[in-house]
Order: C-alpha cells, then sequence, then structure tokens
C-alpha cells in the first residue's frame, strides 16, 4: 500500500490535484441520496404510469395502494401479528438448520471413514430440491409453526452443514501439523484450528440460510397456514388484490435486509480479526 | 575437547512415500547425531527429504525402519518436547500475538496465569511489548517470524526445529532475525536443527553442517565449523568462512553435476 502511493506521488507530481477529483456522490450521504431518489422516482413512475392509464392497477397494483394497505394493516395491527409469525418462524428454522448442519458438518471432521462414507448420501439428499418436500412435512408436521420450522431446517441445514464440513477439511493443514508436533490431542487441535478457521464459513452461510429460513417459512405458509406473510401474500393473490401482495412482498424485503443487516454486525462482533483497516479494493 | 555427549541419535532411519507407480524412497538409513546443546545445519539438494527428517523427529510422520534414541532412550518420536519453526510463519490469523504466543503453553496445560506472565515476559525481551493485542495481520515478516520464535522459545522444547525459518525474509530483516536467534539459543542453552538451502546461512551459525545426499537421502558428509563467533555478521566475517563456504558448495555441486 504505502509502495504504491509512494510510486503514485514521484510517478505523477505535476499534475493539479483537482484532476484526481472523485466522484461527489462517492460518499455516504451522496449514496444514499441517490438510492432514496431512485426508490422514490420509481415509486412515483409507477403511481404515474397506473394513474394516467399506462399500466393496470388490477394487475400491478397501485404505490398509493399499497402504502394504504401498508397504514391500515398497522393500524389494526395485523401487519405485526403477521410479520412477527413469519420471523419467529424463519428464526426457528434458521437456528436449528445452521446449529444442526454446522454440528453435523464439523463432527464429520473426527472421522475420516464416516465423512467418505456418508458424502454420497449428503450429495444425494442436497441435490433433492428441499421445497418438493414441503407437502409431505406439511402432513408429518401439520398445518401450524412446526412444520414451516421443519421446512425452513430442511433448507438451512445441509447448507450450512456442507460448508462446515468443507471448511474443516480445507483448514490449514500446517496449524494442525504444528499444534499437533507440540503434542496436542484432536480435540486440542479441533478447539484451537479447525473451530476457529471454519468460523468464517459459517459465518457466511447465516448470509445464505437467513434467506432460505425465509422461503421455508413463507413456502410453508403459502401451502397451509392462518397467519404469516406468506398467508397475506397467498390470500391476497388469490383474490386479485395486488396491493396487498406487494405490501406482504415489501415487509419481506424489508424483514430480510434487516436479517442481513443483523449477520454482518455479528460477523464483526465475532471475527474481530478479519476486520480490514481501511478498503483494500484497488482503485483502478 | 572431551567427546561431546548426543542428545539424539537417528539411527538407519528409513522412509518412503507411496506413489502413482512405485513408492518414493525419500530416506534411505539416514544415520547422525545431535551432540547436547549442538548447533546442526542440514543442507541438501531441494527435494532430498530435509523436511521429512523434521516430520519423523515431530512426530507428524512415521518412520519406515530406524530408530531414534534421546539421551540414549529409544523413543517413538519427540513430539510434545520439540519447537518446530517453519518457512511460513504459522501464527493463528484468529489470535493476537500474545495469544499466539500462549498456544503452545495452553496446549501444555500450563497454569493460564503463570502461562500469561511467562508470555508477557518473552514478547518483552524480544521487544514486541505493545504489540500483544495486536493481530498478525497487521505486523511485518520479521516481526511476524519473530512472534513464531518466541511462540517456539517460551515452550522451552528440548530441541529446536527450524525449517529454513528466515528464507521467505529479506536479507536484513533475515541477518536480524539470524542474531536474535543466536543471542536466545546462548541464553537458554538450546540445541538447535536448522535445515536450510542457504550455505551461508548454515556456515554462519552452525557448530556442526550435515551434508544429505540426493534423494533417497543418506549422509553425505558432517562438517564441523569451527569459527570463533556464531552471531550472524561476525561469523560472516571470520577469514576461515569462505573456507567453509566452499567447501560444501563444492559438496553440492557435485551433486548436481552428477543429477544432470
Amino acid at each position: 500500500m504505502t509502495e504504491t502511493a509512494q510510486i503514485a506521488k514521484t510517478a505523477a507530481p505535476a499534475r493539479p490535484r483537482e484532476k484526481k477529483r472523485r466522484n461527489v456522490f462517492d460518499s455516504l450521504i451522496g449514496r444514499s441520496a441517490l438510492q432514496i431518489l431512485a426508490v422514490v422516482g420509481f415509486f412515483l413512475l409507477w403511481e404515474a404510469a397506473v394513474r394516467w392509464g399506462w399500466l393496470s392497477a388490477f394487475l400491478v397494483g397501485q404505490p398509493s395502494g399499497v402504502l394504504r394497505n401498508l397504514i391500515g394493516s398497522i393500524a389494526n395491527g395485523s401487519l405485526f401479528t403477521d410479520t412477527g409469525f413469519t420471523i419467529f418462524e424463519a428464526i426457528l428454522g434458521f437456528a436449528f438448520g445452521t446449529v444442526i448442519g454446522s454440528v453435523i458438518g464439523l463432527a464429520l471432521w473426527y472421522s475420516i471413514f464416516v465423512a467418505r462414507l456418508v458424502e454420497p448420501f449428503i450429495a444425494a439428499i442436497n441435490s433433492v430440491p428441499k421445497i418438493a418436500l414441503a407437502p409431505i412435512i406439511i402432513l408429518w408436521f401439520g398445518t401450524g409453526l412446526l412444520s414451516k420450522v421443519a421446512l425452513a431446517i430442511s433448507l438451512t441445514s445441509i447448507v450450512a452443514l456442507i460448508t462446515a464440513y468443507q471448511a474443516a477439511k480445507d483448514a490449514d493443514k500446517d496449524l494442525q501439523a504444528l499444534l499437533f508436533s507440540m503434542g496436542a490431542s484432536k480435540q486440542h487441535i479441533f478447539k484451537r484450528v479447525i473451530a476457529p478457521s471454519t468460523l468464517p464459513a459459517i459465518i457466511a452461510t447465516f448470509r445464505i440460510n437467513i434467506g432460505f429460513a425465509l422461503v421455508g417459512a413463507v413456502v410453508g405458509e403459502f401451502i397451509s397456514s392462518q397467519h404469516g406473510l406468506g398467508h397475506v401474500i397467498y390470500v391476497a393473490s388469490s383474490l386479485y388484490d395486488l396491493n396487498t401482495v406487494w405490501a406482504g412482498l415489501f415487509t419481506l424485503m424489508l424483514v430480510g435486509f434487516l436479517f442481513y443487516h443483523l449477520v454482518e454486525v455479528t460477523e464483526r462482533w465475532l471475527l474481530p480479526w478479519k476486520q480490514q483497516q481501511g478498503g483494500t479494493q484497488i482503485n483502478v | 575437547m572431551s567427546s561431546p555427549k548426543v542428545q539424539l541419535r537417528l539411527n538407519g532411519i528409513r522412509k518412503s512415500f507411496p506413489g502413482k507407480e512405485a513408492a518414493t524412497q525419500v530416506l534411505d538409513g539416514l544415520t547422525f547425531d545431535i551432540h547436547e546443546r549442538d548447533f546442526v545445519s542440514i543442507i541438501g539438494p531441494s527435494g532430498c527429504g530435509k523436511t521429512t527428517v523434521f516430520n519423523i523427529i515431530a512426530g507428524l510422520v512415521d518412520p519406515d525402519d530406524g530408530v531414534m534414541l534421546y539421551r540414549g532412550q529409544e523413543v517413538e518420536s519427540l513430539r510434545g518436547r520439540v519447537g518446530y519453526m517453519m518457512q511460513k510463519d504459522l501464527l493463528f490469523p484468529w489470535r493476537t500475538v500474545l495469544d499466539n504466543v500462549l498456544l503452545g503453553l495452553e496446549t501444555k496445560g500450563i497454569d493460564p496465569k503463570r502461562a500469561l506472565d511467562t508470555a508477557r515476559e518473552y514478547l518483552s525481551t524480544f521487544g514486541l511489548s505493545g504489540f500483544e493485542n495486536a493481530y498478525p495481520k497487521a505486523l511485518s515478516g520479521g516481526m511476524r517470524q519473530r512472534v513464531a520464535l518466541i511462540r517456539t522459545l517460551v515452550l522451552d522444547p528440548d530441541i529446536l526445529l527450524l525449517d529454513e525459518p528466515f528464507s521467505a525474509l529479506d536479507y536484513q530483516t533475515r541477518l536480524y532475525l539470524e542474531g536474535i536467534l543466536m543471542e536466545a539459543v546462548e541464553t537458554f542453552h538450546k540445541t538447535v536443527i536448522l535445515v536450510t538451502h542457504d550455505i551461508d546461512e548454515a556456515v554462519a551459525l552452525s557448530k556442526r553442517v550435515v551434508v544429505l545426499s540426493q534423494r533417497p537421502a543418506r549422509v553425505k558428509a558432517v562438517h564441523d565449523i569451527a569459527l570463533n563467533e556464531h552471531s550472524p555478521i561476525a561469523a560472516r566475517s571470520d577469514p576461515r568462512f569462505s573456507g567453509y563456504f566452499h567447501t560444501l558448495c563444492a559438496e553440492l555441486d557435485i551433486q548436481t553435476r552428477k543429477s544432470a
């Protein structure tokens, strides 16, 4: 870094500073302003297109209608109940799925024999589209909370399992050798090398699994449910109530977005040694 | 001088690794002694199995044949009693400097409070206090290797196994770390086995140099290096330095010609 900085200094001494000025919008405020502008512009355009008759409100809905719908469901509290249900299902599915998957994946590190034995089965299970299991899962676990959580677990656990196992296999052999030469036992090596070096990969699966857990919860709700955002969307779409569908979708989007940021905060907290000082992307 | 006491004896060590068609014989009856408080360098053509020797001593690889005697007693390996240091610093990226130094002490099950005191003491001896809470990423190559050296020494191992520990560093840093190593070896009365490609380094630091042949490796020659000084710079200015240097070069050159 310092070297490139020096080269840059010596290579272009005479150029006036102004020429290298950065994009005025390339700051947190600038970017946010552009992003907000894009969102507001999009909705205004949509609203205008519906009002001027270019698009049919029946088929695409209408932002003002979506907003009214959101305000209404906030006022009567149903938005919070439904969102709460979906979040609860997704979080349970995410937590259990990720923990179960990661634990099994890491445990496979202990025995190469067992790992090789079960590898084809894991591949087979992974290749089944888990959503196809939804009808059976509803049959087995009923139409309540349990079936949604089970569906979310079926989606998240396999991702966590494969990632954790792969990361454990890829853990630095030299670090393990070093500890072994110090006289460390297998448990020691697991605790001091395998577990910490797989942690970044496991946290990376959080990001994917948050999405999968929501998929599990919502699909479960589509099939059979009394509550939840999936239920709201499904019922509304069968009634051609596009505004309610959009209200549900935007709420889901917001939930996913918040979860994603929660993962980022968790990552920063759990992996302090991974934090960059300054940007690492080269400014080409 | 009375004959020195043997600390570690390798006798007829053989090792081959399974290959695609035939097994590759790497070590072919390797026999040599390491004395108490010795400093032995092992040099040889690349790929001759120098690292395998270390892996056998450290217990990472089992020999096919041969015995190891430690102070007269037959041992399987010196696992848990060696300080192994490699070309890569192998600092744990998720551990701070202090926690990296503590690694071996934790493994040994030493009382955490005492371990912490020892670790801090070593860090300050080697001029790294103030960096306890830094992650390895933030350190320069030389500093990282210094931390690795401390991590090795803090365990108080019977024998230090140094596998080209400085070969990834620039010359200046290398001389500096060689100096630190020699001081530490003096202070803590350590026995050292150093694998190196660098004849210059071997002559400057060692009391004896073991030359290995091409694979399958046997001990080709053992040279005593009688320099008055083993500090890296003083040794290199000793009038006998270049004599040893050329002898060893010739020894390796002959092998290169044979292989060609």
